[in-house]
């Protein structure tokens, strides 16, 4: 069988088509001079694209999804895993990768192209202006340590309200929570950063070394600021947190889905070879307000990783309880909650990543200028 | 306008990290010679590699944003013969190998792929793999890598670079047959300077001044050596971050110690291994033959020595680990010696600065002004008068 039905199939593709490899039969010449064949996981990638999409009207779409095509097309699959892969049924070399049916890939392997397209997609629409205001001369001077995805939040919302992180002699203080949350809520906010390694493996690491990674050890977090006894507030109660600050109400905290951490996850990676990397934080921030909802669970610690957990929570409360730091609420919320331990590896699964990635590649919203979704995600628990 | 680019794009395991030293060091008598090498850095064209496949390599990937770009600019620029030299390019995909192409313009392009027969690339491979963390069994790696289906990261990999025919095709495709050119390791036992003559020959190297001191290799190890690092990865691997096992396990660990055992017994492949791996160059080397490719060296070269002695590195003794992993720890704790005396230096200089900072402090002046700015502080209405207090003086 020649190339002329692979790249008639690359043409019906480009046009919208979603009939899969091995129902195509068509040869028909491509007008387009062909050029090197995209690999299975770009083709299969476009259909299933073609398919999330088909139900969107056509006409003014159709210059825009040719565009989207040919760069969905020239994506390369981003990482060390397999390049390109063949189409089975066309001529073969004798040597090469083994030819697939683009249908039978894994949702694996799709996402190492959808995360280099999404990530061109950030690129493209740039960072998200950071909201400033002038700095109140009355403001409390504090340093916000601890719980990642809820300091990241505060900040930027005291930031824009005239109230910047820093100044002499500030309180330290050190957002605590349930420690497996604060385990989760470190990796995603890593995820949404500079990106890290795959959630089993992360905790793999810390457990190995029996260490906290440095933002969830809040002990660290406070000596790192040399946070002397009388300017530390340790709070575990989130309702209390305004005043630690000296405001009277903050901002809902949206944690980030186990789908949208692991979809960020290896859009950080791609992002760290498209802009230089004093760019990508920016960059990852937009994504982290931007990233569409889409109701799946945040991530969790898998049940056998709770007597380490629990080992190491206790440990961390003797020791801020030992430096005799002033506690708002109960150093007790520190321990892990049972009714959280998630089966498995407590991550998302690559469908539910895949999904939420053609979604994201389909519905441009989240691309839209400056406004944010206003989807609002699971709540800290408080 | 460039006329000519020669862009060498593998395989791993050939000799090309002393031929990239060579033209790293040798830069400015290569431009006198009108030959372009742009690196300002040894690993200039490692990352602009990474950078035109999109390829995540341990952090290293994000000093390669827009390399690929400079790299190719550079040559475009430039009027004579421009080298370009990585390894890993054989493993780009034939858009990316398009891309490439495109981006050098409209000069003379070269292929250069040095070639060593699979005989000796397979426990390279493994080897070279042991050295970037994997703590897979020998056993278990070839059992991968003759996995048709090439399932696995290695096995995918491991084919993407050596294997020769189809990195031809896919670099090679728009290229006329006299502008690819083969560059084939000799023989174990070889003379020493043979490689080199044949680089130097095909890169169009021969009767230049060129400063050709061996200072950058990648030594191989031996047998109880690379199976002591593979015991050290499954332990270490999970704990060590890519930036510490870098310097401390690859480069003090396998290069600067346990490469220095000459003596160990090299590794080889087991009888059966051996002979598919001959089968398989044979089929390659018939099919080179017929494509007309310039080859430097002999396509010969590329059916590997006969079957030795093989000792299984799966199954080596903790008597015969011993000797290594004494002299892996020795090497740990001078290094950690060292280390120490860069702290306590750190310590001692920090120690300095607090004391004249402290000394600064005493005075009464200090004193009463620390005084006002600490009642100040307590209140939003003193914050406020320092903070405008603090504007006026510019400090703010």
């Amino acid at each position: 069988m020649t190339g002329s039905r692979a790249h008639s199939w690359v043409a019906h593709l480009r046009a919208g088509g979603t009939t899969p490899w091995l129902a195509w039969s068509d040869a028909s010449p491509d007008p387009r001079a062909p050029g090197p064949l995209p690999g299975a996981q770009q083709l299969e990638l476009l259909r299933r694209i073609n398919l999330a999409s088909s139900a969107r009207p056509r006409g003014d779409h159709d210059r825009e999804r040719t565009r989207l095509a040919d760069r969905v097309l020239a994506a390369p699959a981003a990482g060390r895993g397999k390049a390109d892969l063949p189409l089975v049924g066309l001529d073969a070399p004798g040597f090469g990768p083994r030819p697939v049916d683009p249908s039978e890939l894994s949702a694996h392997e799709l996402l190492r192209v959808a995360s280099a397209v999404l990530a061109d997609d950030l690129g493209a629409l740039g960072p998200d202006p950071v909201r400033t205001t002038w700095a109140r001369p009355w403001r409390l001077r504090f340093r916000l340590v601890g719980d990642p995805v809820v300091v990241g939040t505060l900040r930027a919302d005291l930031l824009a309200r005239g109230r910047p992180e820093g100044g002499p002699r500030p309180f330290v203080v050190a957002v605590g929570a349930p420690l497996d949350d604060l385990l989760a809520r470190t990796w995603t906010q890593r995820c949404f950063e500079t990106g890290t390694m795959p959630w089993p493996e992360w905790l793999r690491f810390w457990r190995g070394r029996d260490q906290l990674p440095p933002r969830a050890d809040l002990l660290a977090s406070v000596r790192r600021w040399n946070g002397r006894r009388p300017f530390v507030r340790i709070v575990t109660d989130l309702d209390l947190l305004p005043r630690q600050v000296g405001v009277r109400r903050l901002p809902e905290v949206r944690v980030p889905g186990a789908d949208q951490a692991e979809l960020a996850r290896r859009v950080a990676a791609v992002v760290g070879l498209r802009v230089p990397a004093a760019e990508r934080p920016a960059l990852m921030r937009t994504l982290q307000q931007r990233i569409p909802a889409s109701g799946v669970a945040p991530i969790g610690v898998p049940s056998r990783e709770r007597d380490w957990v629990a080992a190491s929570a206790e440990r961390m409360s003797r020791g801020l309880s030992r430096a005799g730091y002033s506690v708002v609420g109960d150093l007790a919320d520190l321990a892990p909650r049972t009714a959280s331990a998630a089966g498995g590896s407590g991550g998302a699964d690559d469908r539910q990543v895949l999904d939420l990635a053609i979604r994201m590649v389909v519905d441009t919203g989240w691309r839209a200028g400056g406004r944010r979704p206003h989807e609002v995600e699971r709540q800290v628990e408080q | 306008m460039s006329r000519r680019v020669l862009l060498h794009v593998g395989c791993p395991k050939t000799g090309t990290s002393y031929l990239q030293d060579v033209l790293f060091r040798n830069q400015a008598t290569l431009r006198e010679h009108d030959i372009l090498y742009p690196a300002d850095r040894f690993d200039a064209h490692f990352l602009a590699a990474l950078d035109l496949m999109t390829l995540p390599w341990g952090g290293l990937e994000t000093e390669a944003v827009g390399s690929w770009d400079r790299l190719s600019a550079e040559v475009r620029d430039w009027h004579g013969t421009s080298i370009i030299s990585h390894e890993i390019f054989a493993r780009a995909t034939p858009t990316q190998v398009e891309r490439a192409l495109a981006s050098l313009g409209d000069a003379e392009v070269h292929l250069v792929l040095s070639v060593r027969d699979l005989v000796r690339q397979i426990p390279a491979e493994w080897q070279e793999n042991v050295k970037h963390r994997s703590h897979i069994t020998y056993a278990r790696f070839l059992e991968t890598v003759r996995d048709p289906g090439r399932e696995s990261k290695i096995g995918s990999w491991f084919w993407a670079v050596q294997e020769v025919p189809d990195i031809l095709d896919r670099w090679g495709a728009s290229l006329p047959a006299e502008h690819v050119h083969l560059v084939t390791v000799p023989p174990s036992g070889s003379d020493r300077g043979e490689l080199w003559r044949r680089f130097s020959h095909t890169f169009g190297l021969d009767d230049l001044p060129l400063d050709l001191t061996a200072e950058r290799e990648n030594p191989s190890l031996g047998v109880p050596e690379t199976s002591l690092l593979r015991t050290i990865n499954q332990r270490v691997t999970s704990i060590l971050s890519p930036p510490d096992y870098r310097p401390l396990v690859r480069e003090l660990l396998a290069h600067q110690t346990l490469s220095r055992s000459v003596a160990s017994a090299r590794l080889g492949l087991a009888p059966d291994d051996h002979a598919w791996a001959q089968d398989l160059s044979r089929s390659w080397v018939a099919l080179l033959a017929e494509r007309g490719y310039d080859v430097a060296g002999s396509l010969d070269d590329l059916l590997g020595p006969d079957l030795g002695t093989f000792a299984d590195p799966d199954t080596a003794s903790a008597e015969v680990l011993l000797p290594p992993a004494l002299d892996a720890i020795g090497a740990l704790l001078v290094e950690a010696a060292r280390l120490r005396a860069v702290e306590e230096r750190l310590h001692e200089e920090l120690r300095e600065a607090h004391e004249e900072r402290d000394r600064a402090r005493m005075t009464t002046s200090y004193k009463v002004r620390r005084k006002v700015v600490t009642t100040l502080e307590d209140s939003p209405a003193g914050r406020g008068t320092l903070d405008a207090y603090r504007r006026m003086r510019g400090r703010g």
